[in-house]
């Protein structure tokens, strides 16, 4: 069953945004990809130089769909008319890895099972989903950058123009909502920074 | 409209360290001069009431401000997409800076710099990139790769022959980790 979402106006415990901290979601899910040698990935966004030099130095093609700017785009419509995925428009298995980042944070379950399953089409068999949730509803509700530096350090970089409306899951309520991919590891840091590591498991289709 | 020649005193495009108080001299018309300092002389721009289809060739620095369908091909030289410029097509160039709308791909010899004001949606292959936060981007960007790890015991198992370490199942973990 899926756990309702809650708005962070209704959360009181507003926090200042964490420092960075050493990613080791991010160094499993990297170090797992390089060794295929071809890989293919999808950073969902938002938009930032560092993550895409760092991914395509590191992949064979790196893909960059940045869905923050697209949600930003969504929510100033009044009325919704349905093919809004339609931008998210990959092909079946054609990615060994995705980085949500904390996307899910900004969706509403509709939506989130939506990409959800888009994910998992695109996804190759066994392939990883990455993503991260913040604990506490962050003092100021605009989209971060999760900013990759040396040695698998993450620093979380404020992006102004991206005001969206937050949300807040418990773990089971995120796992639940990604029940069809298997839960390789995850991460709770005291800075209030959830990391999730998720697996495509292999089907007889892929 | 087009203007030639034109210095380069409004290309905010790669600013090269060091070079803010450099004069301008004539060129020399030497056999032997370098491409990059033969097109920090030279810079055509079409303006934003222009519309092209159709193709490009240039040997010099080229700025688009208007509308543009078909391909650009620059060879040693760089090229940008002015903040209203609008181009649907496949570029080859030294530098290129996008700031208005794309759609194509880009091959560069040097470096692709998307700037705020971009709204690129397309393909990338250059040595290396810049992207401002705040850029609408969809695309793929392949730059030059550093040399990746061997393939090992396949961690994510692939093809028929599995090792026996990778057929066990995953044991989910949750760790609690501690950042100081």
């Amino acid at each position: 069953m899926i756990s309702p979402t809650s708005r962070h106006r209704y959360n009181s415990d507003a926090e200042t945004l964490p420092v960075g901290y050493n990613s080791t979601i991010l160094k499993e899910f990297v170090d797992t990809l390089e060794r295929l040698g071809d890989a293919q990935t999808l950073d969902v966004g938002p938009v930032c130089q560092e993550n895409i030099t760092f991914f395509a130095r590191r992949m064979a093609r790196h893909h960059v769909c940045d869905m923050f700017s697209w949600l930003k785009r969504e929510n100033g419509k009044e009325l919704r008319t349905g093919d809004e995925w339609k931008y998210f428009d990959y092909p079946e298995r054609n990615f060994n890895g995705i980085q949500l980042w904390d996307l899910c944070d900004y969706l509403e379950d509709a939506d989130m099972i939506r990409l959800v399953k888009l994910c998992y089409k695109m996804l190759r068999a066994s392939g990883l989903l990455m993503l991260i949730a913040f604990e506490k509803k962050p003092a100021v509700s605009i989209a971060n950058t999760f900013v990759i530096g040396q040695g698998y350090r993450v620093d979380i970089r404020p992006q102004p123009h991206l005001e969206l409306p937050w949300k807040f899951r418990h773990n089971r309520a995120l796992t639940s909502l990604l029940s069809h991919f298997i839960i390789v590891r995850s991460f709770r840091y005291h800075s209030g920074i959830r990391e999730f590591l998720f697996k495509k498991p292999k089907s007889v289709r892929d | 409209m087009l203007k030639r020649p034109k210095k380069d005193e409004n290309n905010t495009s790669f600013p090269a360290a060091g070079t803010a108080e450099v004069k301008p001299t004539p060129p020399t018309p030497s056999p032997n001069v370098s491409p990059e300092r033969y097109t920090s002389e030279e810079k055509t721009t079409i303006g934003e009431r222009i519309t092209i289809e159709g193709s490009i060739r240039g040997d010099e620095n080229l700025t688009i401000e208007g509308a543009m369908k078909g391909n650009i091909e620059m060879g040693k030289h760089n090229f940008s997409i002015g903040p209203n410029g609008r181009i649907d097509g496949e570029i080859h160039a030294q530098d290129v800076t996008i700031n208005g709308q794309f759609k194509g791909t880009i091959k560069a010899l040097g470096k692709v710099a998307v700037t705020k004001k971009a709204d690129f949606n397309g393909e990338i292959k250059a040595k290396s990139f810049s992207v401002e936060d705040g850029a609408y981007f969809k695309g793929v960007v392949e730059l030059d790769r550093e040399p990746h790890k061997q393939p090992a015991a396949a961690e994510i198992p692939r093809g028929p022959s599995v090792p026996e370490a990778a057929k066990k199942p995953i044991v989910p973990r949750t760790d609690v980790k501690v950042e100081k």
